[in-house]
């Protein structure tokens, strides 16, 4: 179901995490691989700008164009989850980068975006649940959400490897985390 | 005289809102702000009460025409099927009228089922 090619869940100065989306049946070879290939779109936000919902709206207008209606809703959700994260936790003092990339077989959004390392440790320690058990993460999450859990609930990235089923890659360099969700095209 | 359909539909940019007496209530458009409780919150809260004081069996929420939605938008949902489910009292049931061809309504309205099964129905439109 997925992979890591590292064995600690937390981050050194240089690691990768891979989490494999659900309900979209068993994965297929190259679906946990750290995606490369052609960016076809790639926006640099401002951190702290309100820049969310018009870069959402533009990502989501161009995966509409280009790729198949289910596909795009999918990236849709990994795109403003991914970017909402970054915009919400990252660092203010550099710049946020989302991007559009696809290979002969994948495509998928990637933001990349400083961050502190506690922050690093949360999502890793999140990315390993949801590894673990995407579903019953995104259940736990909404559960959350009702009765306002301590610390704040983290539906975003459930969304994203539960209900859009996109396998989400974490890279992790030195306090630059680059998140990737993708899937086939 | 319906106070649910004397519920006041708030301004949002991105969604469309139509109250229809009895008891209906569609959105329709995109959910994206940053916190969409601002505007929705209330609005879902004063449908619930009025609800309740024209003692509704069923309200009627069809969604399927909301195409996005961020996650503090399903948080909404949330709590409104929560404060159905805490009521002791007169109670409805909110059908939610989903659609098969929008990904985000799949899972989460399953997802809610499981939270608040016992007053929640889902219908699915094509």
């Amino acid at each position: 179901m997925s992979s890591s090619d590292r064995s600690s869940p937390l981050p050194s100065s240089s690691s990768r995490l891979a989490v494999a989306g659900s309900a979209r049946g068993p994965s297929r070879p190259g679906e946990g691989a750290t995606l490369s290939g052609r960016t076809l779109v790639r926006v640099i936000c401002t951190a702290g700008s309100g820049a969310l919902e018009y870069t959402h709206a533009f990502v989501t207008a161009y995966t509409a164009d280009h790729l198949r209606g289910a596909v795009a809703q999918r990236l849709s959700v990994g795109a403003y989850e991914l970017l909402s994260n970054a915009l919400n936790f990252g660092s203010v003092s550099s710049d946020i980068v989302i991007e559009l990339i696809e290979s002969d077989n994948m495509v998928g959004v990637r933001v990349a975006n400083d961050a502190i390392a506690a922050r690093v440790a949360m999502l890793t320690e999140h990315l390993v649940k949801l590894k673990t058990n995407a579903e019953q993460t995104f259940l736990e999450e909404l559960r959350r959400s009702v009765t306002g859990g301590i610390p704040r609930p983290m539906l975003g990235l459930a969304r994203v490897a539960h209900e859009a089923a996109l396998t989400l890659d974490l890279q992790v360099q030195e306090r630059r985390i680059s998140v990737t969700a993708q899937c086939r095209r | 005289m319906s106070q649910f359909s004397d519920v006041r539909v708030p301004k949002a940019e991105t969604v469309a809102i139509q109250v229809t007496a009895p008891n209906q209530v569609k959105l329709s458009g995109t959910i994206t702000q940053k916190d969409p409780a601002n505007d929705l919150a209330g609005f879902f809260k004063a449908l619930h009460t009025a609800a309740l004081a024209d003692r509704l069996a069923e309200v009627r929420a069809d969604v399927s025409g909301l195409t996005f939605v961020n996650s503090s938008a399903i948080r909404l949902f949330v709590d409104w099927a929560t404060w159905v489910k805490n009521e002791r009292g007169h109670r409805y049931t909110l059908r939610f009228i989903t659609s098969r061809n929008v990904t985000w309504q799949k899972t989460s309205f399953m997802a809610l089922m499981s939270l608040a099964k016992e007053v929640l129905a889902i219908e699915h439109v094509t």
